[in-house]
């Protein structure tokens, strides 16, 4: 069935992963359909959209481009919601991590205390929220200033 | 901040009818019991800066705004200065 969005318009089945988070979002418990876009002229940003909601979009963009070490911590109520054999560690190449951004007009912040991973396999997704303090749920992206903006 | 010692199966309340008993502790972990009206929200902290966040993230960005965002984006990572963590 075709997803109606704001952003994209009507957007046949087929063109991006559909998947489910269980549990939904934190503040967006009710949102467990989601499509990934990943149109290649705004790559490596990607577009989570809601399958229900058509003003529901995230950005994300995979956690390694912004931070190459990203160390990932999953538990084991995380692995078993995205399909995971309860002990099993998941390999790199089994999962999508990305980190939802927060556009605003002078900042962009990216969530790396709760990156979003993907269970490929499974196409069950969590929001894994860490308890620790490791990384920032508001991550700073510096941003060149690659337009010249008027004089103020 | 205020500080309070508890042992295990002492409590505190907070407010009238907030009330946090030490139940357990075990392994640098304490377990805690909340009784509380139906009413109260009790959310670990790191899922309320997440639930925050989403709701931030989820506002409509602007198309000039978002191409403006991929432009400086796709900069970074045809520089080769994508990951930033890699050069400090």
């Amino acid at each position: 069935m075709p997803v109606a969005t704001n952003c994209f318009g009507s957007i046949p089945d087929d063109a991006g992963v559909h998947f489910e988070f269980p549990a939904g979002l934190p503040a967006f418990e009710h949102e467990t359909r989601f499509v990934l876009l990943a149109p290649l002229e705004t790559a490596p940003l990607v577009f989570l959209q809601s399958e229900r909601t058509p003003g529901l979009c995230f950005i994300a963009i995979p956690v390694d481009a912004i931070c190459s070490n990203y160390n990932l911590a999953l538990s084991a109520e995380d692995l078993e919601k995205c399909g995971f054999e309860p002990g099993r560690v998941p390999e790199t190449s089994e999962i999508a991590v990305l980190a939802i951004l927060s556009v605003g007009s002078s900042e962009t912040t990216a969530n790396l205390l709760a990156p979003v991973v993907i269970h490929l396999a499974s196409r069950r997704a969590v929001q894994a929220v860490r308890a620790d303090r490791v990384y920032s749920h508001r991550h700073p992206i510096r941003l060149p200033e690659v337009e010249a903006g008027a004089c103020s | 901040m205020l500080v309070i010692r508890r042992r295990i199966g002492e409590s505190l309340f907070v407010g009238d009818d907030v009330e946090i008993e030490l139940l357990d502790i075990c392994g640098g972990q304490v377990k805690l019991g909340i009784n509380a009206p139906r009413e109260v929200v009790i959310l670990r902290r790191e899922v309320r800066l997440t639930a925050e966040a989403n709701r931030l993230a989820a506002r409509h960005v602007s198309p000039e705004v978002l191409a403006r965002l991929t432009k400086k984006i796709q900069f970074l990572a045809h520089e080769g200065v994508f990951p930033p963590d890699k050069h400090q």
